[in-house]
């Protein structure tokens, strides 16, 4: 038996307060300490022990004027091991779920055998970065000595703009926080001329960093892979081995439905609806005026709350000027806080007695709701036209928001003064919105369609959203079928179409990023 | 405008991601995870055997980790699986108090006590009404060699059982029995130096990006311009990085080796240095005779012009070369005359006892190579065999144990104790830290075997995996990092493991169970002087004096750190310790006549080709680098798990997928003789046609592949079974 012990009788039934082997045995599995104590280093103060592996992977001096740092990438030296990710988490102390470098495959065509090759990404610390520009509240920084692209953590609020801006799939949200974070190119270790931790760890010498000019002219990869770099201007670059033109990204096939962003699909469909009713609650007078400007305005503003909701840290929100030279959230935000009050003035004109120039007050929000109201929508169609992201083009973008207004104005109109002209008009204007969206489902009718985001959006739509695509194409005619029933009724209906609609909208969306693994990751 | 007074460029969220110098050589870390002290451990998953610094907090608990710099394994870096080594340690599945299973019900908790008093109970009766080979253990190459020496011990010398293996028998049987038989020991003869210092490197059935990635940083700091040839059917990462990839047809291997053996025997392209410390070079020389590339051409799918060009290659006297393989030849039919084909290739060439050469067997597990010296199963501890007297006098006598205690034969291989599951004989089983219903090749077979067991007990960090579940009684074990220990890498390098983080509920190490099942079973006695791993340590050094993996100069694990691991032998007085050193380079081998053999047989036929009605071959092998085989930690890792494909994938050629119409990304059913699965479609540059891949990180796979083995090593046949792919319709 153990020495510091004597020897313990197997059976503790006898002597029950007599310690057992098991206790003395539990209670050593609990110490840490003494061997710890024993085997732990001492000597403390020294250079990083990897400073020499790593002197040439970095720079000698600071970048000069016209250049900036960017990751080089060796490709021929890569050959897929990950520790660039895992180094990256472990150095950085980032959370248990959260990585900033990804890895991904790419390879050839169905046709014929041949290339593969792993992909490391982490930010391209672009140039002209989307994700600075698009974000409302001035929470990206490009360091003027190093072109690195900061994120001000403190700053941010949360909106994942950046993460629909940048077409590399770079910010990741970090819930626990409610803000986003990214790669900073491991600015404090570079500053103090330490190597990025996935530059010390890559144990084939793949990444470094280099200096490069400030405007990169070397594309980054095939645009097979990643559209169109003028975008953004990423500065990494890929070299080591050429890469053949029919390569694809491993993951390109996988059909996972994107981020619903519920606050955001409730605040666009019921902004659009409430505007849409305010409008010609405001212009025609009818015994159900009031109803519908109460109804309007409470769709309304469901709609501002939700898009607090989206907000992780909305108490920050204030700073939303700092963005309006380059954001259209910031203009969003600007525009719907003028609209806004419109909505309350007109009930209050509503409850109010009469009082000198009432009439003319009165007049002039009723006319004042289409125009502001338009301009309120259309910023909310820049925001997403602005990623550049195929499946938000203006044109289909534009015709899912402004339709949805244009609905709700016809539905309006309806509800305040029934008639076959208006039925007529909710008719036509329901089936019009839904044309362009049929058009892109119409792709995915072949199954070897050749791939695009179009295809790519309707094949999520018809395979894993089928549920809600199959809701969004009934729900118009049942609400219509109700329309000469109870209006009030097909308001509801439209509304849940609308909002199946839109979480298609969010969902099938094809967001293009950096190649990812086969089988993709399994979720957004 | 200047509006910076409006931005928030300092806060707690900043500082979250603030760093500061860490100190102990570390460069910056971030300050909240700033370690108070650091300590040293051997990665615990695969056999290359990366030293890790564990960040300590003030407690002595692990916070962090980064790969030692200056180890002569791994120099600073590791894999992922390695970097993310502390993850599986938190897992919520953890298996925190034994538990207990009634026939048909779910598990429930009971006290060390009860589980002792049942462990024991059941198997005395057991063992009183069977037989002494009623009952066998299967362990594992995971766990640190003085527990598996204290496993083997305690049950064969103190419990009085006969029969134990460990999953090692999956993964290195096959090396392990051709160098027995060729060199007289179990001698890995490189050290990892090798792969820098050779002008050729021939990779066999090896992956290395993707299994050994820290050995193929190694390959890349080679600064000899080495030629890299790669021999495998499939287009593996390594084949893709190499300079020479020989697509050879599966199992092709060993005539390509004989007919290499044949071109450089014919142009006399040989090291006669080197052949006369060998015995049998003539009927060698005949026996290839037969195996001309003309005659090989079929069978490898390789051309005449192929063959002769890289026997000159590999026969070049003014090069270097040395050559590797992992489970693309252990895990075969015919695996150990195919080890053996590259150990006759070595020896008439002279590549071998000299810097960058020898025929090298890449290691699976983190302490396989423990586990041949120490595992007491194949054979007896500390490098001895059973059925040699004066061997067991010399342990009893160590061990202070009475010599007929001693069993004098060796235990039954892991197919053979199924099979005796399968007929009655064996009745209970000990499985220790390993997960054979998920690894075991036909695995399916293994529930059918369960109903067959009157007593199921398995020992592991998780009460959940495949085989936990299956258990009567499950003991709840501490993990790598909660425990101290030695493994043995690929290069013969004794590292040691420190416990940094304590252990969930009432798990126990390995080690303190054993003591615990000594202390119940009635032989605590025999084991007294058996307190910590480093106690047994010194015993385990001590038996294995005179024998050619003798480590009587290691005076602590101390020691062993300081030294940057001390590869075996490392005899007591020896003064010329070297960080890296390689065996043969006096030219003498262990058998008594100091000379190596040539051993060889015809190739034989797939035991499972495939046919009309299974018509593609299976291939098998590890998925990614951020995978460990049957997943039971790698799975518990947030970051791991992004870094491989959440299902099960089956690589297909195009071709191949283009006449049956199958998509990527689309499920398909592969089914074999025993069982089926599904995966989905990769239509990958990687596979031949007629061939499909899938890693065998994923449950079902076993259930496809074919019981055939190897007849000298019993290692199991993974990598060849006929299936056909059944298209699922969308």
């Amino acid at each position: 038996m153990n020495l510091e012990l004597p020897p313990v009788p197997r059976t503790s039934k006898a002597q029950p307060v007599q310690r057992t082997l098991i206790d003395q045995l539990l209670d050593e599995q609990k110490k840490l300490q003494t061997p710890v104590a024993r085997f732990s280093e001492t000597h403390h103060h020294r250079k990083p022990d990897l400073s020499d592996h790593y002197r040439t992977l970095i720079p000698l001096t600071k970048p000069a004027q016209d250049e900036q740092y960017a990751f080089e990438v060796s490709l021929d030296r890569c050959t897929g091991c990950k520790a660039c990710v895992s180094a990256c988490h472990s150095l950085n102390g980032l959370d248990e779920d959260e990585t900033w470098r990804d890895i991904g495959l790419i390879h050839d065509g169905d046709d014929r055998a041949g290339f593969q090759q792993t992909i490391t990404t982490a930010c391209h610390h672009c140039g002209d970065p989307a994700c600075l520009d698009g974000c409302p509240v001035g929470a990206y920084e490009k360091e003027p000595e190093t072109g690195i692209v900061r994120h001000l953590d403190d700053q941010c609020i949360g909106c994942s703009y950046c993460i629909l801006k940048c077409p590399y799939d770079v910010p990741k949200y970090s819930k626990k926080r409610g803000i986003v974070r990214k790669c900073d190119m491991c600015h404090q270790r570079l500053a103090e001329g330490e190597a990025p931790a996935c530059v010390q760890a890559c144990p084939t010498e793949a990444i470094r960093i280099v200096k490069v000019p400030r405007i990169p002219i070397t594309p980054l990869l095939p645009s097979l892979i990643l559209g169109n770099p003028s975008i953004t201007r990423p500065t990494t670059r890929y070299i080591g081995r050429s890469i053949p033109d029919r390569i694809r990204a491993a993951d390109r096939d996988v059909l996972t439905p994107q981020h619903a962003h519920w606050p955001l699909i409730l605040m666009l469909t019921f902004t659009q609806a409430g505007i849409g009713l305010l409008g010609v609650a405001a212009l025609t007078s009818s015994p159900h005026s009031l109803a519908l400007l109460l109804t309007a305005t409470i769709i309304f503003f469901c709609g501002m709350a939700a898009s607090v909701l989206h907000l992780g840290q909305p108490l920050k929100a204030w700073r939303f000027f700092l963005g309006l030279r380059t954001s259209w959230l910031s203009r969003e935000i600007l525009t719907f806080s003028m609209f806004a009050p419109i909505p309350c003035v007109l009930i209050a004109l509503h409850l109010t007695p009469d009082f000198p120039f009432k009439r003319e007050i009165s007049q002039m929000t009723s006319y004042s709701v289409f125009p502001l109201g338009l301009l309120a929508v259309f910023t909310s169609v820049m925001i997403y036209v602005d990623t550049h992201r195929i499946s938000w083009r203006f044109s289909l973008t534009s015709t899912r928001f402004f339709g949805t207004l244009a609905t709700f104005a016809a539905l309006g109109s309806s509800i305040s003064d029934a008639s076959p002209f208006s039925t007529g008009l909710l008719i036509f204007t329901v089936l019009l919105k839904m044309i362009p969206e049929a058009r892109i489902l119409r792709k995915a009718d072949r199954s070897d369609a050749d791939w695009s985001p179009d295809v790519h959006s309707a094949k999520i739509q018809r395979g894993p959203l089928a549920k809600i695509l199959r809701a969004r194409m009934i729900l118009p005619f049942v609400a219509l079928f109700f329309a000469a029933l109870n209006p009030w009724a097909t308001l509801m209906i439209l509304l849940v179409s609308e909002i199946s609609e839109r979480q298609l909208f969010f969902q099938s969306v094809y967001s293009p990023k950096m190649p990812g693994n086969f089988g993709g990751t399994g979720s957004h | 405008m200047n509006l910076r007074f409006l931005k928030q460029q300092t806060g707690p969220l900043t500082k979250d991601l603030v760093q500061e110098p860490g100190q102990f050589g570390l460069g910056k870390v971030p300050s909240r995870l700033k370690p108070v002290s650091t300590t040293t451990s051997i990665c615990g998953y695969c056999a290359t055997g990366c030293q890790l610094k564990i960040h300590l907090d003030e407690k002595g608990e692990a916070i962090n980790l980064s790969p030692q710099a200056h180890y002569p394994v791994n120099l600073g870096m590791a894999c992922p699986k390695g970097w993310q080594a502390l993850d599986p340690l938190t897992s919520a599945e953890r298996g925190t108090t034994p538990l207990l299973r009634k026939v048909g019900g779910d598990p429930t908790e009971t006290s060390w006590q009860d589980a002792l008093d049942l462990f024991t109970k059941r198997l005395k009766s057991i063992k009183e009404t069977h037989g002494h080979e009623s009952v066998a253990f299967l362990s594992t190459g995971q766990i640190p060699f003085e527990e598996m020496a204290f496993l083997g011990c305690l049950f064969k010398f103190g419990m009085g059982f006969l029969h134990g293996d460990a999953n090692t028998r999956q993964c290195m049987a096959t090396a392990v029995t051709a160098y027995k038989q060729s060199f007289g020991f179990d001698a890995p003869p490189a050290t990892y130096a090798d792969f820098e210092l050779s002008d050729v490197i021939v990779l066999v059935g090896a992956n290395l990006c993707i299994a050994h990635p820290i050995l193929w940083q190694r390959v890349m700091r080679n600064k000899r311009n080495p030629k890299i040839i790669v021999i495998d059917p499939r287009s593996t990462e390594t084949a893709q990085a190499a300079t020479q990839h020989i697509a050879l047809k599966p199992k092709g291997d060993l005539a390509l080796l004989y007919a290499l053996a044949h071109c450089i025997l014919r142009d006399e392209r040989i090291d006669p240095v080197s052949i006369a410390n060998t015995e049998g070079i003539e009927s060698f020389t005949s026996f290839v005779a037969d195996y001309s590339p003309a005659a090989v051409s079929e069978k490898t799918g390789l051309t005449e012009a192929e063959i002769e060009s890289l026997a000159r290659t590999v026969s070049d006297p003014s090069l270097k070369v040395s050559w590797w393989w992992t489970m693309g030849v252990n895990q075969s039919h015919e695996g150990v005359r195919t080890a053996q084909a590259i150990i006759n290739l070595c020896l008439i060439t002279g590549n071998i006892g000299k810097p960058g050469t020898g025929p090298n067997s890449i290691t699976g597990q983190c302490n396989a190579m423990g586990s041949r010296l120490f595992s007491n199963t194949t054979s007896l501890v500390g490098g001895h065999e059973f059925y040699n007297s004066d061997h067991r006098e010399k342990v009893a006598r160590i061990l202070e144990i009475p010599a007929d205690h001693i069993p004098s034969e060796s235990s039954l291989a892991y197919d053979q104790i199924f099979d005796a599951v399968e007929t009655g004989k064996i009745k209970a089983l000990w499985i220790v830290a390993t997960n054979p219903f998920h690894s075991w090749i036909d695995s399916g077979k293994l529930s059918r075997l369960r109903e067959k067991l009157d007593f199921l007990v398995v020992q592991d960090m998780y009460w959940n995996t495949e085989t936990a579940l299956a258990a009567d009684l499950y003991l709840p074990a501490a993990s790598w990092g909660e425990k101290s220990g030695c493994f043995i890498n690929s290069e013969r390098r004794i590292g040691t493991i420190k416990p940094v983080k304590k252990a969930p509920g009432q798990a126990l190490s390995d080690f303190r169970i054993f003591r615990l099942i000594a202390d119940s079973w009635g032989c605590g006695d025999m084991f007294k002087k058996w307190t910590t791993p480093e106690e047994a340590f010194k015993i385990l050094r001590d038996l294995t004096q005179g024998r050619p993996c003798d480590i009587t100069g290691i005076e602590s694990y101390q020691m062993i750190d300081d030294r940057g691991g001390i590869q075996w032998p490392f005899v007591l007085g020896d003064t010329s310790f070297k960080p890296e050193r390689r065996l043969f380079e006096d030219g003498f081998f262990y058998f008594e006549n100091r000379k190596a053999k040539f051993l060889f047989s015809p190739p034989q036929e797939l035991p499972e080709p495939p046919d009309v009605e299974f018509p593609f071959l299976l291939l098998t092998g590890r998925g990614t680098s951020s995978q460990w085989h049957t997943q039971s930690r790698t799975s518990k890792s947030t970051v791991l798990r992004k870094l491989y494909p959440a299902d099960a994938y089956v690589e297909i050629h195009p071709s191949d997928a283009k006449r049956l119409g199958l998509k990527n990304h689309h499920p398909v059913c592969i089914r074999s003789r025993r069982g089926e699965m599904t995966a989905f479609v990769y239509i990958a540059p990687t596979v031949q046609m007629g061939q499909v891949f899938i890693p065998m990180h994923y449950a079902a796979l076993n259930r496809l592949t074919h019981p055939s083995f190897d007849p000298h090593s019993r290692q199991p046949n993974y990598k060849a079974a006929a299936v056909k792919l059944v298209r699922i319709p969308s």
